[in-house]
């Protein structure tokens, strides 16, 4: 079909597109991603307040304890991945390379620690998500801001592999930076996850 | 050969979704041993695995995401060459492709050939309700004959239709080369077919398709058999799809418009993409979320939505209802866009309340997340909810009802040109109208309690997504076919179709509200002798109704063959997506065009809405549109 076919002679390029907002396109493209991630969040959340809220069943459920001590480290862990993730950004952007790999590096490895005590913690919390519904809540929960931790450090090893082939400079860094971003978004949601299901 | 299977296409995807497959097998096997399951293979555990794994192999294979991959390890990435702009033959359509406009193709014609699954799907239902008793389908088979009715035609044709119009004709329209992100879009295309698929292959899995409805409540859908899953699945692959088009939506229209293209002069189909395509963003990570609770359920035996452990069961009705009421807007929003260029365009007249119909576009956006719990009046949730949910849906029709009236304002002493898709929007005012009463009625609680899960349901929603979006479709797919193509359609197979659609549409779906005030409920396979007569009229009706849509089809694949060469602007219209070649030239414009005044100055003398400029050249601006059919840039 002949449909979408070239009849006109055409340039070899587009032309550039007229840039009608001052923001970055890639930079409104992670907002928006974040936007639908915290609804995600939102609705597990749901579940969350329908049993404990609504319903007002017991919290945790009798028999089941949840640590609340060695999350604590955790958290501290997760909360420091991102003040190196912020060095790296602010290294780049003043053309600091050392300080970019070394700060990515950091991150990278305190988020693997997060998620190794995350599984350390699974194995040694004494229930199951079948046990019951608090149970259930408490894995779906973790588990899905454990995904999300994921999903972050695959971005940051991308970050990582083009960081140490020498791809990023102070005049551009934004494959630095909106990965920065989704990094401290998942922060901040281990923050809510972590006083809503272990301290209140 | 190697070489072939090597190179993204068709082939590897194949080999890609087989790998993946393999990958569920490698990841369940050693999974159950570990945790000393028996049996180790397990049938359900794989498919789980699989459904998730085989399709994200066919995209690797595919292509869709070999640039990401070359980017993440670092290697010097392809500069695009926009090699794989346009489409040269048919065959192009089946790869991963970057330009809107092949997208935009590809959508639709997908879509509608889901249309037609969903459609025929419909008439096996209506053939089994033609006279009591039981004849041609299991109780169960007709479950699934709805279930998949429901799904296919919400999913896979009505919001993924709007999303295919709206690529092609969007950033045509705000004066851009291509979307946002072209390679995104790539991506959320090939989901389509997968979660389209998906569905489909459910009625061959023991224990048949699944049959809980499009709603798939739990617990009903927490232990059925295994065609459940391709519906919890599927709905991820369709939403992960519909959420990557909104955000590319979003930041198109937000980044990418032309100079002097300010929001107050955007068309206003542009204006309802961005208000569905907010709804998107916001809504459509429910459904993800609710299934991914049923699957963690049944798969993993959670008990979000078990109340023998203290699980809530209707917390599932909320989080489903959460998306799925926005929904029924994000369904229904591009389609007032369509009929806004439409109605104008065809009347010769600025469109009345323009700024107006914007902001009910807005409205609609903000009380459409207000208004979820009126689908569960009947479930026992609280009953305090009731009253301010009530209230909360008899106010969201006065945005809706605002739209309604600029429109005829806008008919109103204009010049109307009564062609197909001016009857297909002139039919969608009406029948549409007619949903939106019968809406507001089952929004007062004592009525809804009284019809809940009858026939005046179906006829409802039927007349708001056949008579109100699928209208809107058609309209749409007429009015911009010739932009799409470059051929006419036939105009008298055109009106044919809309008047059998019409005539037919109405003796289907009218009796339903009928036989429903009586009694008769839905989802059922037999029913009482006394609704016998009108079921039969309404069958044989639908079966010319489903007719009609094979002279819609001979249309479209004739004229696109051969149909007779389309002019650049056959309807004068203002809008820059005319002042362009038919179809547009590859890269859409050689210049950016400038935007000079608003998008509907019909029967203003001399009114222009954009102008193009070639580069260096400050005066005269040649004038696009008001009449002129050739292109101006040339």
């Amino acid at each position: 079909m002949e449909a979408a076919s070239a009849a006109h002679a055409h340039v070899e390029h587009p032309p550039e597109a007229n840039r009608s907002s001052r923001v970055e396109p890639q930079l409104l493209g992670m907002l928006l991603f974040i936007i639908s991630e915290v609804m995600i969040f939102g609705a597990f959340f749901t579940a969350y307040f329908f049993i404990r809220v609504v319903q007002g069943d017991p919290w945790p459920a009798p028999g089941m304890e949840i640590p609340t001590g060695p999350v604590a480290i955790n958290t501290a862990v997760l909360l420091s991945s991102s003040l190196t993730m912020h060095w790296a950004q602010t290294s780049i952007k003043n053309g600091n390379r050392f300080g970019l790999r070394a700060g990515i590096l950091s991150t990278l490895f305190l988020g693997i620690c997060f998620l190794t005590l995350q599984v350390n913690e699974y194995v040694h919390v004494g229930f199951a998500p079948h046990d019951s519904a608090q149970g259930s809540i408490f894995y779906g929960l973790t588990g899905l801001h454990g995904a999300h931790v994921c999903i972050g450090l695959i971005l940051l090893s991308m970050v990582t592999i083009r960081a140490f082939r020498g791809h990023f400079s102070a005049e551009s860094h934004r494959g630095v930076e909106v990965p920065g971003i989704y990094w401290h978004f998942v922060d901040v949601m281990w923050i809510i996850v972590y006083t809503t299901i272990y301290i209140l | 050969m190697t070489a072939r299977l090597r190179a993204p296409g068709l082939h590897r995807g194949l080999i890609g979704a087989a790998l993946g497959f393999a990958l569920a097998y490698a990841i369940v096997l050693p999974v159950r041993a570990a945790q000393g399951l028996h049996p180790v293979l397990d049938g359900d555990a794989v498919t789980i695995v699989g459904l998730l794994s085989a399709p994200l192999g066919f995209l690797f294979g595919l292509g869709a995401f070999d640039y990401w991959f070359y980017y993440l390890t670092g290697r010097p990435t392809r500069p695009e060459d926009h090699s794989g702009h346009g489409a040269r033959s048919w065959k192009d359509y089946f790869r991963v492709n970057t330009d809107h406009k092949v997208i935009g193709i590809q959508y639709t014609v997908t879509s509608f050939f889901f249309l037609l699954v969903g459609g025929s799907l419909a008439m096996l239902m209506r053939a089994e309700l033609a006279q009591p008793g039981m004849q041609f389908v299991s109780t169960d088979g007709f479950n699934g004959l709805f279930s998949v009715h429901a799904s296919i035609l919400i999913f896979l044709f009505v919001i993924p239709v709007f999303a295919g119009l709206a690529n092609f004709v969007l950033p045509l329209m705000i004066g851009a080369p291509d979307m946002a992100f072209p390679r995104l879009n790539a991506v959320s295309y090939w989901m389509l077919p997968i979660a389209g698929l998906m569905m489909m292959a459910s009625f061959l899995v023991p224990g048949g398709s699944f049959s809980t409805g499009w709603t798939a409540y739990a617990p009903l859908s927490t232990d059925q058999p295994i065609g459940q899953l391709f519906f919890t699945v599927g709905v991820q692959f369709a939403g992960a799809s519909s959420v990557a088009t909104a955000l590319n939506f979003l930041v198109t229209i937000i980044t990418m418009r032309a100079p002097g293209m300010s929001f107050w002069r955007m068309p206003l189909l542009v204006w309802a993409n961005f208000s569905t395509s907010l709804l998107v963003v916001i809504a459509t990570p429910f459904i993800a979320a609710s299934q991914f609770l049923v699957l963690l359920d049944r798969a993993l035996h959670f008990h979000f939505f078990d109340a023998a452990q203290g699980g809530d069961v209707l917390s599932y009705q909320h989080i489903f209802w959460f998306y799925s009421h926005p929904a029924v807007y994000i369904m229904m929003l591009p389609g007032f866009g369509i009929i806004s260029e439409i109605i104008s365009v065809k009347s010769r007249k600025p469109i009345f309340g323009y700024r107006m119909m914007a902001f009910s576009l807005l409205a609609i956006v903000v009380l459409g997340f207000t208004v979820w719990a009126h689908h569960m009046f009947v479930s026992g949730m609280q009953s305090w909810i009731r009253i301010p949910m009530m209230i909360t849906t008899a106010i969201i029709a006065v945005p809706t009802g605002i739209k309604v009236f600029s429109w005829l304002a806008t008919l109103w002493r204009g010049v109307l040109h009564l062609d197909t898709p001016m009857l297909f929007a002139l039919g969608f005012l009406t029948m549409f109208v007619i949903g939106g009463i019968s809406g507001v009625m089952l929004a007062m609680i004592p009525v809804d309690i009284h019809v809940s899960d009858t026939y005046f349901i179906v006829a409802h929603i039927h007349y708001v997504l056949f008579g109100g979006s699928l209208f809107t479709i058609f309209a749409g797919v007429y009015y911009w076919f010739p932009k799409m193509t470059g051929r006419m359609f036939d105009e008298r197979l055109g009106k044919l179709h809309f008047w059998l659609t019409f005539i037919f549409f109405n003796l289907t779906f009218g009796p339903m509200h009928y036989i429903g005030l009586r009694g008769m409920p839905r989802r059922v396979a037999d029913y009482s002798q006394q609704y016998a007569g009108w079921n039969l009229f309404i069958s044989l009706s639908a079966f010319v109704v489903g007719a009609s849509t094979l002279v819609f089809l001979y249309n479209m694949v004739s004229s696109w063959r051969g149909g007779p060469r389309a002019e650049a602007n056959p309807w004068r219209a203002l809008t820059l997506e005319w002042q362009v070649s038919s179809p547009p030239p590859i890269f859409n414009f050689d210049t950016v065009p400038t935007v000079v005044g608003g998008p509907y100055e019909y029967g203003v003398p001399g009114a222009v809405h954009g102008v193009f400029r070639k580069p260096g050249e400050v005066r005269p601006p040649t004038p696009a549109g008001g009449g002129a059919t050739q292109v101006a840039r040339e």
